[in-house]
């Protein structure tokens, strides 16, 4: 009999080795990333928080601990299943004989407690996934009976166990065994009263066959599963990107010398392997589309959908190529012949542009993702190939790319009229001041939409106005400042963006530039984040930043009017400040400062669930398609706004402005949208 | 018969009906034949029938009028007709005028290129001393005039619409009928079919004037004000912003902006529009620009060569009846 | 089918150009340069045409000096096969004289189709197509809004003053291309790889006696915007007059 387990455990583990071969085989079909092992510290740190200790399982309250409860008790039961497997092949052995009587009486105490929990955590999750409808759980790239399966299947682990442990104490009544295991214990004088000590003995046997060939089974299940996430997770949390906020979410530069046969990626191979780990690490969960802008406003993209496609494609192909999972080599998802692969691919076959341009680049999937999955990489990877190598994109960027080009501004203005809005202000140029010999203490890089757009010109001249104020000896470039094209970058125009941002960072460097303040949040990430790539090392601060620190060293002289009415603010976060560089404090402290009687509600989402504006990722210059049931992203985010009964909405960037105040005024609120800097401008003291 | 001291002037006209360039040309002619003691023969082609119209060229200084019909030339035929100007300007004219209209660029720069000469295309001043045509012409998208001079003789040139204004001086009006040096039924290029366009629906990007509403209509029925000012208009196309094609008041194909037409017509009047970024970017450059907006500080007004401060309902119904009244009148 | 494009490098028109010292040249500097608008629907229009058959060659010619090289690369990366540079290196205005230097490059290589803009955006003349085929003596259509080309037919849609006509001819032909055809492609970034090998011949640039010269370029008064000219309803008349008189469009 014991031969028989051991040779059946081995023979278990031998072909889950086996799988496993083949899936780091299939990994092995990504693109190389060699950033992935350093860094040892920040990536235990993040096993520890996101990983065990379920850091972001926790932000949905519901789901939170029940899935902690089964993770948890997972780990815990795993030492139960090593005893299992072991006594299986040596009956004598126990952990009783190698640890210490309190230490093993806690195993065993821990053993029974979460084994109780994961069954009452997995009953939870059945019961909701049966009767409640829970939205984000739904989708059409979903398998939604495999949870099903793999919920019945521990559930049935913990009932075998139970009944296992049970059976024995009434076949064998041991004094105080109860104290070890007090619900094995409890369960068993329950069944006593039917089941005679020699049944019992049988239903033991029982019970344990069932155990081990469930655990077994489960094993080699996994790999062929949505659930493989079992065994990956851990490992994609630790290989996360660590880099940190700012550089987080910074773009791969990319090599445009060389001789590449694919621009960006148009299937998987060109995806690198933490892309395709990531493929594996997904469980379907469904928090990246469910705090999606564009999903939720009923726009083609799902993050889920994304790597779900990773794959699904990774699978095809790797059984096309002869190393998929056993059983799979022979065309198990639809691959017929050679040529049907080779026609297929991830992008177009499993992912479509419309779901790929509908992306606001809002990182809002990737903040979201408990198993920290980058979904956005792909997303960039996959529009990288559409613009470089195919020039397939809507065609309403064309203007944008084409005057980001011609005039460096994604709009189509003069480039003369850049600082059209300094008229009478007497702000130096970089010019004048190195033609002088002078260097201010910052420059200020206005940006596109605060040189052009008249509504971004008023945050603009307020900003100009308050460093005035504060004695702040600042600079502009005026006609030398051009756009950093990092407009050009998130639409994957890779190679307009390093034409820009190359010519960028030569100006800046001309002027030996050191610290560089804008008031738009895009400004501030591609320079301070990513301008580094091209030899461009400033000290970049937002606005809100620079004007917080100016008020709290007390540098702005503001009203003192006592009896100003308190007014309700509500903030509303960008993206690139807020999840890119998690700048969340500045903003909200330089209102506070400058109105002490003012009232900041907060929306439902904020800070990190902030909820784009819409206008990122370059959909400003696309045209948004709302389909029969969906919104407008402006819409959904100002109908927050609104709902907050804020009479004010502040915002720290001019995309998320215009889309914002569009929104504000289509629906007839009184309810002004002002920039940080306007809001403290209007505090000036005269 | 010719001498190089008479000028060439040829006529336009279209199914028949001759057009004012027409009148321009010979107006033009005129100046230089006063100027050189010549005479002016102003050319006319079409359908038989054309010459009716030679009273009017001699009423504008024709001194002699060259009649050219047949069934062949009902349709602009360029082919019969540059050979046939070609052959007779190489007779002895000092200069030659057309106009510079659709029709007129294509004759003017065969009949030229069939003497072997230069011209200067798309004139809106000029003089005539010896040899040597100095003559204006706006480029660069006409944000800035050239001056050139023509060494050729004879001078050809091609008139702006504008550029002189019909003048009368009654001559004589001698009318010379010819032929075609060529067969004009026999030609390379033939003409299957004409649309004549104003009845269907201009396209943004060849009408010359559009006429353009924003949210500042309030609901979508108010687009008929928009549509009422464009039909007075007769040769205008109507537009949106991205607001209202957004909120379906307008198809998306009317959208003006960064994300829909970028367009340059000679008139742009925008009504209700506040000049967002998105919508500038796409209008911009039209060569006059009318907004109609009710908050003084919409950055339209900025752009705008002329604004008017006022609810664009109440504004569109009066304007419309002023622009039917200016056109009828 | 073997097609030639005409193409003009012309600088961006959307700023407000500068007279050059000497005041016979826009000044240069900060200016942009690529190819003229309608040069580039009649190279896509080529490239199209191509395409659709499977077969067939684009050739992109230009005259001017080696800066035209860049716009040619662009055409290339677009999709054109080969360029030719017709070097000059001063500025020419003599639509004869470029039409008479095409001609002599065109002349042989058995083109099927030539085609050339509406007009170039810069001297705005509209003369070197219909000069260029009739010095070739070839059927010409200009200002196409709509073109066919199947079984040596071209089937073409042109404007005409208030009208269209649809009009028709066999190859070999000389058409100019009008907006509304087909948009210039935006290059990606394989096609401005591949356009790096492609052949790009430079030859002098026959261009004869030059007859049309520029004297020298003034700007006009500069448009001022921002006029409010009134209230209302009444300030109507004052608009349609401002119109009539001024703006001379009514």
């Amino acid at each position: 009999m014991h031969i028989v387990f051991a040779l059946v455990v081995v023979a278990a583990f031998g072909l889950f080795a086996w799988n496993a071969w083949r899936l780091i085989l299939e990994l092995r079909m990504g693109r190389l990333d060699d950033s992935r092992w350093s860094d040892v510290g920040a990536r235990l740190g993040n096993l520890l928080s996101i990983g065990i200790f379920q850091k972001k399982i926790f932000r949905d309250s519901v789901a939170g601990p029940m899935h902690a409860a089964i993770f948890w008790g997972f780990c815990v039961l795993t030492a139960g299943t090593i005893e299992f497997l072991v006594a299986g092949v040596f009956p004598s052995f126990s952990f009783a004989k190698v640890l210490p009587g309190v230490l093993y009486r806690f195993y065993t105490i821990n053993q029974d407690v979460w084994g109780a929990l994961v069954l009452l955590a997995v009953s939870f999750a059945l019961f909701r996934r049966i009767t409640k409808r829970v939205k984000r759980l739904m989708g059409a790239e979903t398998h939604p009976n495999d949870p099903l399966l793999i919920l019945s299947w521990i559930g049935a682990l913990m009932i075998t166990m139970f009944g296992d442990q049970a059976m024995a104490m009434v076949a064998n009544p041991e004094p105080g065994i109860g104290l070890l295991r007090p619900i094995s214990a409890v369960i068993a004088a329950l069944s006593s009263v039917v089941v005679s000590p020699s049944a019992a003995l049988t239903l033991e046997r029982l019970f344990w066959v069932s155990h081990g060939l469930l655990v077994l089974s489960f094993l080699n299940y996994l790999p062929y599963s949505k659930h493989l996430h079992v065994v990956v997770s851990l490992p994609n949390v630790y290989l996360s990107n660590t880099s940190g906020p700012g550089q987080v979410g910074v773009m791969s530069a990319m090599d445009l010398e060389g001789d590449l046969e694919v621009f960006g990626a148009k299937d998987v191979e060109q995806l690198s392997w933490k892309s395709l780990l990531d493929g594996f690490a997904c469980t379907e969960c469904g928090r990246c589309t469910s705090v999606c802008p564009a999903n939720i406003t009923g726009k083609p993209l799902s993050p889920r959908k994304i790597m779900v496609n990773v794959r699904e494609r990774l699978e095809e192909k790797s059984a096309a190529a002869g190393i998929g999972l056993i059983g799979r080599s022979a065309g198990g998802t639809a691959v017929t012949t050679a040529g049907a692969t080779t026609a297929r691919a991830l992008l177009d076959t499993y992912i479509t542009e419309d779901e790929l341009w509908a992306c606001t680049s809002c990182r809002a999937c990737v903040t979201e993702c408990p198993v920290s999955i980058d979904q956005l990489s792909v997303i960039n990877e996959l529009r990288r190939n559409l613009v470089l190598g195919e020039s397939r994109f809507p065609e309403e960027i064309l203007p944008a790319f084409e005057s980001m080009e011609q005039k460096g501004s994604p709009w189509a203005f003069d480039p003369a009229d850049r600082a059209k809005w300094a008229d009478g202000m007497d702000i130096p140029t970089m010019a004048e001041l190195h033609g002088r010999g002078e260097k201010p203490d910052v420059l200020y890089w206005v940006g596109c939409m605060g040189s052009f757009d008249d509504r971004a010109k008023k945050t603009t001249v307020a900003f100009a106005k308050i460093m005035k104020a504060a004695g702040v000896r600042f600079a502009i470039l005026a006609q030398e400042e051009k756009c950093h094209g990092d407009p050009a970058r998130r639409m994957g125009n890779e190679y307009l963006y390093q034409m820009l941002a190359k010519d960028a960072v030569g100006v800046l460097n001309t002027y030996a530039v050191t610290k560089v303040v804008t008031a738009c949040p895009h400004c501030f990430h591609q320079m301070g984040n990513e301008f580094p790539q091209w030899g461009g090392h400033f000290d970049v601060i937002h606005h809100s930043t620079f004007i917080e620190e100016l008020l709290a060293a007390g540098k702005v002289p503001l009203r003192a009017d006592l009896h100003e009415p308190v007014s309700k603010f509500t903030y509303h976060d960008s993206c690139y400040l807020g999840r890119y560089n998690e700048v969340y404090d500045a903003p909200r402290e330089a209102l506070k400062r400058a109105l002490p009687v003012m009232e900041l509600v907060e929306m439902p989402r904020s800070r990190d669930r902030g909820m784009c504006c819409g206008a990122g990722g370059g959909r400003m210059f696309m045209e948004e398609h709302v389909a029969e049931g969906g919104k407008r992203i402006n819409a959904e985010r100002a109908e927050e706004a609104l709902a907050t009964g804020a009479t004010t909405i502040a915002v720290a960037c001019p995309f998320c402005m215009t889309m914002l105040a569009d929104s504000v005024k289509a629906r007839d609120a009184d309810v002004t949208v002002l920039d940080i800097a306007e809001v403290v401008a209007g505090r000036l003291a005269v | 018969m010719s001498n190089s001291n008479n000028t060439f002037a040829f006529a336009e006209s279209c199914l028949g009906n001759i057009r004012r360039a027409s009148l321009e040309a010979v107006t033009a002619a005129r100046q230089v034949a006063d100027q050189t003691g010549g005479q002016v023969h102003a050319m006319i082609a079409g359908a038989p029938g054309i010459g009716q119209h030679a009273a009017k060229l001699a009423a504008h200084g024709a001194d002699v009028v060259i009649v050219l019909e047949h069934a062949g030339f009902t349709h602009y035929n360029p082919e019969a007709l540059a050979a046939t100007i070609a052959a007779r300007i190489t007779s002895g004219y000092g200069a030659a005028f057309f106009a510079a209209s659709a029709q007129g660029h294509d004759l003017v720069a065969r009949s030229a290129a069939k003497l072997g000469v230069p011209y200067a295309s798309d004139v809106t001043e000029f003089s005539i001393a010896g040899d040597t045509a100095t003559v204006k012409h706006p480029g660069y998208t006409n944000k800035v005039i050239q001056t050139f001079s023509l060494k050729a003789t004879p001078a050809i040139i091609s008139l702006r619409a504008g550029a002189v204004l019909p003048k009368e001086s009654a001559k004589a009006g001698t009318i010379e009928t010819i032929t075609s040096v060529i067969d004009p039924s026999s030609v390379r290029v033939k003409v299957t079919a004409t649309e004549v366009s104003g009845g269907a629906k201009l396209d943004l990007g060849e009408a010359p004037v559009i006429i353009s509403g924003g949210r500042g209509l309030k609901e979508a029925a108010n687009f008929k004000l928009v549509e009422d000012l464009a039909a007075a208009f007769g040769n205008a196309a109507v537009g949106a912003t991205r607001a209202v094609t957004d909120d379906g008041w307008r198809p998306h194909s009317d959208q003006i902006g960064q994300t829909g037409r970028l367009v340059s017509p000679d008139l742009y009047v925008a009504c209700g529009i506040s000049g967002a970024i998105q919508h500038l970017a796409g209008m911009r450059t039209a060569k006059t620009i009318v907004a109609i907006n009710k908050d003084r500080e919409a950055p339209i007004f900025k752009v705008a060569d002329y604004g008017i401060v006022g609810d664009v309902l109440q504004v569109l119904p009066v304007l419309t009846d002023a622009v039917k009244k200016a056109k009828s009148g | 089918m073997k097609i030639a494009v005409c193409i003009k490098r012309v600088p961006d028109q959307d700023v407000r150009f500068k007279i050059a010292a000497g005041g016979k040249a826009v000044d240069e500097a900060g200016l942009k340069f690529d190819m003229s608008d309608f040069d580039g629907y009649a190279a896509e229009v080529a490239i199209q045409l191509t395409e659709k058959a499977g077969a067939g060659e684009v050739t992109v010619v230009s005259v001017g000096p080696d800066a035209v090289q860049e716009t040619l690369r662009k055409a290339l990366s677009m999709g054109a096969h080969r360029a030719v540079q017709l070097k000059h290196d001063t500025p020419v205005h003599d639509g004869y004289a470029i039409a008479s230097a095409l001609a002599a490059e065109l002349k042989e290589g058995a083109y099927d189709l030539i085609l050339t803009g509406r007009m170039a955006v810069d001297t705005q003349n509209r003369s070197v197509g219909a000069q260029l085929a009739e010095l070739l003596d070839r059927p010409y259509i200009g200002a196409i809004t709509k073109l066919d080309v199947e079984g040596g037919m071209v089937k073409a849609r042109r404007e005409l003053e208030g009208a269209f006509e649809l009009v028709e001819c066999t190859l070999p032909a000389v058409l100019s291309i009008d907006e509304g055809i087909a948009r210039a492609r935006y290059p990606s970034l394989k096609g401005i790889m591949a356009a790096k090998k492609k052949p790009m011949d430079v030859r002098p640039a026959q261009l004869g006696a030059q007859r049309y010269t520029l004297e020298s370029l003034e700007l006009p008064p500069e448009r001022t915007g921002g006029r409010i000219i009134g209230e209302g309803p009444d300030a109507v008349p004052e608009l349609v007059r401002l119109l009539k008189e001024e703006a001379k469009i009514l």
